[in-house]
């Protein structure tokens, strides 16, 4: 569904690339985690998938980016938003301000692109209930939790049925509750049909709720694999990303001889459960 | 909504298309300037807004909103015109050289009960509809979707945006900026105050402006809408005929020279 | 440079709409303890906290920073005591470089320029971005614009350092430099109080957390007896750090708050 092949960036007037050499693919219907320290190039790298890359942030793009078998930098904008759909961290500003219900909000892309208003229905009361906001539509966006916020946001992309949705960290901004509201629903999702790309620091909701997980480091992506194996790498402190404390602890206590070790080391509470009752018998 | 005064309720005033409540609303302000005596504007009130008010029940609010506004600006006009009038010859009341004259009074009540009137039909206006409404009736008959985008998200994003100033003021002072010293007229001492906002506005419009292109809005497709705004047959040719009302009323006075 | 004694007594407080935010809280913290707030949004834990640099006053009870009563201040004045970090460094950030956005604290707390310099400097260092400090401060990161923002409190050297939510959007390294620095002010002697919703944070860096619901406090003790009162922590809506949990589905006593602590009860258990 996603291929980058050798893909290549720099921000205009930058004195660096900020990706080089990436690689990437992504299968249909697929939930992929991205993580990666601050200023490693996630948005970068959302953002390509997308197509903002190049075509609102400028600068010199070089290899390809295929998306459901188009070349997203030969398509225009529109074109290319039709097969990404880019959700963001701040909820706030991906809310329109022009409408006035939840209801009117999630179809304002639907009304901008002139679809029928029977279709419009529709699609609108189906996506509410993916996103199980449908007790919201009548209230006002601005009156909701942004948790609630973001589930509208994401609610707006999934309405346009892009094959694919990009997330740029959508919990970064919210509290634990909101944050569950959010990874909830991303099974959901790709149950109705999308290929998503998640990119977080959440690392054990992560290794929850992915199917695969790829990490960007040093301006490129040095690892993509099975989420335990990835997320339990000794590696994940030189790439700037925090283990959980299971792995840690894992880790710890085999280092210190308490536990025999070797396997891979646990990333959740039920693998950190099942690996201190192999060694340490109650 | 905080932001705006509209008033919900389910009243036939408020199902009307918004555009037919404007077209009546104008061709009032025109009549009522167009035939310039007092009894035109009080009857307009007494026969059109009064009754509209009562049918939409929002008159105690029209009633309160409207003596807010009016009261000040009556009184002082009367006050004004009273003694000033130049052509005032029949004094009422006198006190020293100044003279409180019939024909200041009658002057005042000429302009005064066509401001009352303007002021009010507007007030019912904004009450009974909702600014979503309104624009959404205007694009669907040519207005910009991006005007309208404009204006809409205006009144939307003022409560957040002095949400926003209140916090950078907080920010400052928690950083022993004391208010009242700084503000002595120098620009550098606004520059913690205004740069933030400034800024954050920036920011806020690209990233808002990228989220919206990638909803379609810089699509040239026909819009459609979700949730259109009643219209009738009744309706349009209400709005047809007030063009006509309105000329009649400026032609009318004219002709039968009653000016 | 030493802490001072925070004190609430019975406050309570309401909002101009009438909503009740704070229902009787008596609080004491002691000069250079670390306490961490909990607690749902809504919980009340920031309008508890603003108390502390007079950003509201009670509408009744009293709050006492040092031997002053805040509602005798401004906040400007507080500012010289106490020292918040809010959660938008774009609300704050203003200068052209990031070191003259870092010395206006200090400037207004009547530092000359070579002083303010120095502390402004010293800040930097501690969060790590010293060798930024000419640069346009949008032309960094959001992280590191948070870590200007924190910088240009630290410089303030305030006797109370109040933390809102300083790990979020925050990545690894970014939360391990927000616990160094509240472990390098806190050796100091001065008082740090931050509200959090990092729990795994809040265990490892806090030996004191207050639970808040619904403006009042429910539990107030060190992070091992308040993760282990069940009711009060599902009341909260908090999940335990994730070694507590560990712990507790293991089926072990104790509560370890570190990853040696683990390791320690690790190594206890199987000694059995």
């Amino acid at each position: 569904m996603i291929t980058l092949t050798d893909i290549g960036y720099a921000y205009p007037d930058a004195e660096h690339f900020a990706l080089e050499k990436v690689d990437l693919h992504v299968e249909h219907g697929e939930i992929l985690g991205v993580v990666g320290a601050s200023g490693a190039g996630k948005t970068t790298l959302a953002k390509i998938i997308a197509g903002f890359i190049p075509h609102v942030d400028g600068g010199e793009l070089t290899g390809t980016v295929v998306v459901d078998g188009a070349d997203v930098a030969e398509l225009s904008l529109s074109d290319a938003v039709s097969k990404v759909g880019l959700v963001i961290q701040n909820p706030f500003n991906q809310i329109s301000g022009a409408k006035y219900t939840v209801r009117d909000e999630i179809a304002f892309g639907l009304e901008n692109l002139g679809v029928p208003r029977e279709e419009m229905v529709e699609r609108v009361a189906a996506a509410a209930d993916l996103l199980r906001i449908s007790h919201l539509m009548d209230s006002s966006p601005y009156a909701l939790s942004g948790g609630q916020q973001q589930l509208v946001a994401i609610a707006s992309m999934v309405v346009l049925r892009t094959p694919v949705l990009v997330m740029d960290e959508p919990t970064s901004q919210l509290d634990p509750a909101g944050t569950r509201m959010v990874f909830d629903v991303l099974s959901a999702l790709r149950d109705a049909g999308s290929t998503i790309v998640v990119l977080e620091h959440k690392v054990e909701l992560l290794r929850e709720h992915c199917d695969r997980v790829a990490v960007i480091a040093g301006e490129t992506i040095v690892a993509v694999g099975e989420p335990r194996e990835i997320l339990a790498d000794e590696r994940m402190p030189e790439w700037g990303i925090g283990a959980t404390r299971f792995t840690e602890a894992a880790r710890a206590a085999a280092g210190r001889g308490v536990v025999a070790g070797g396997g891979t080391l646990p990333v959740s509470l039920d693998e950190a459960v099942a690996f201190f009752q192999e060694d340490v018998p109650a | 909504m905080a932001s705006t005064l509209y008033m919900d309720r389910k009243s036939p005033v408020h199902r009307l298309n918004p555009v037919t409540k404007l077209v009546i609303l104008i061709t009032v302000i025109v009549i009522v300037f167009a035939i310039p005596f007092w009894w035109v504007a009080a009857g307009v009130v007494a026969v059109v807004i009064v009754p509209a008010a009562v049918v939409s029940r929002c008159g105690g609010r029209l009633a309160r909103l409207g003596l807010t506004i009016l009261l000040p600006i009556v009184v002082v006009l009367f006050i004004v015109q009273g003694l000033t009038f130049p052509g005032g010859r029949t004094a009422l009341w006198e006190w020293g050289p100044l003279a409180l004259t019939t024909e200041g009074l009658l002057f005042a009540l000429g302009i005064g009960s066509r401001i009352v009137c303007l002021v009010l039909a507007s007030i019912l206006f904004v009450l009974t509809t909702h600014p979503g409404d309104l624009l959404s009736a205007l694009t669907e008959r040519g207005m910009s979707p991006k005007f309208s985008y404009i204006i809409s998200s205006t009144l939307q994003l003022i409560p957040a945006f002095r949400d926003r100033a209140d916090g950078i003021l907080l920010a400052q002072q928690a950083r022993g900026l004391a208010i009242g010293k700084g503000l002595r007229g120098r620009v550098g001492a606004m520059m913690p105050l205004l740069a933030p906002l400034v800024l954050g506005m920036f920011t806020d419009v690209e990233e808002r402006a990228t989220a919206m292109e990638a909803r379609g809005f810089g699509s040239t497709a026909r819009r459609t809408a979700l949730t259109p705004v009643p219209d009738s047959t009744a309706q349009r040719i209400v709005r047809w005929s007030m063009p006509l009302v309105a000329a009649a009323a400026i032609v009318l006075p004219l002709v039968t020279g009653a000016l | 440079m030493s802490g001072v004694d925070l004190r609430f007594d019975d406050v309570h407080f309401a909002y101009p709409s009438g909503t009740q935010a704070l229902r009787g809280v008596s609080l004491a913290i002691g000069a250079g303890e670390r306490v961490a707030i909990v607690g749902q949004n809504g919980a009340g834990k920031t309008t508890l906290v603003r108390h502390l640099n007079r950003i509201f006053v009670p509408t009744s009870g009293t709050v006492t920073v040092g031997d002053r009563s805040t509602a005798g201040s401004t906040i400007a004045e507080m500012a010289a005591l106490v020292g918040y970090v809010f959660q938008n460094p774009d609300e704050q950030i203003f200068a052209r470089t990031v070191i003259s956005d870092v010395m206006f604290g200090p400037k207004n707390l009547g530092c000359d320029e070579a002083e303010s310099r120095d502390r402004a400097l010293a800040a930097l260092t501690t969060v790590g971005l010293a060798e930024h400090a000419d640069a346009h401060p949008h032309q960094l990161s959001l992280s590191e614009r948070k870590r200007v923002a924190l910088a240009g409190v630290l410089a303030m050297r305030t006797p109370v350092l109040v933390l809102d939510e300083p790990t979020t959007g925050q990545d690894a390294r970014g939360v391990e430099m927000i616990s160094r620095v509240v472990a390098e002010v806190s050796a100091e002697g001065r008082t740090v109080v931050a509200i959090t919703h990092d729990m795994d944070f809040c265990a490892e860096q806090f030996e004191r957390v207050v639970v808040m619901t619904q403006g009042e406090v429910r539990a107030d003790a060190a992070p091992e007896e308040v993760f282990a009162q069940r009711e009060v922590i599902d009341a909260a809506r908090v999940e335990p750090p994730q070694l507590m949990r560990l712990a507790a589905q293991l089926g072990w006593g104790s509560r370890p708050r570190t990853v040696d602590a683990f390791v320690d009860a690790a190594a206890g258990e199987r000694a059995r």
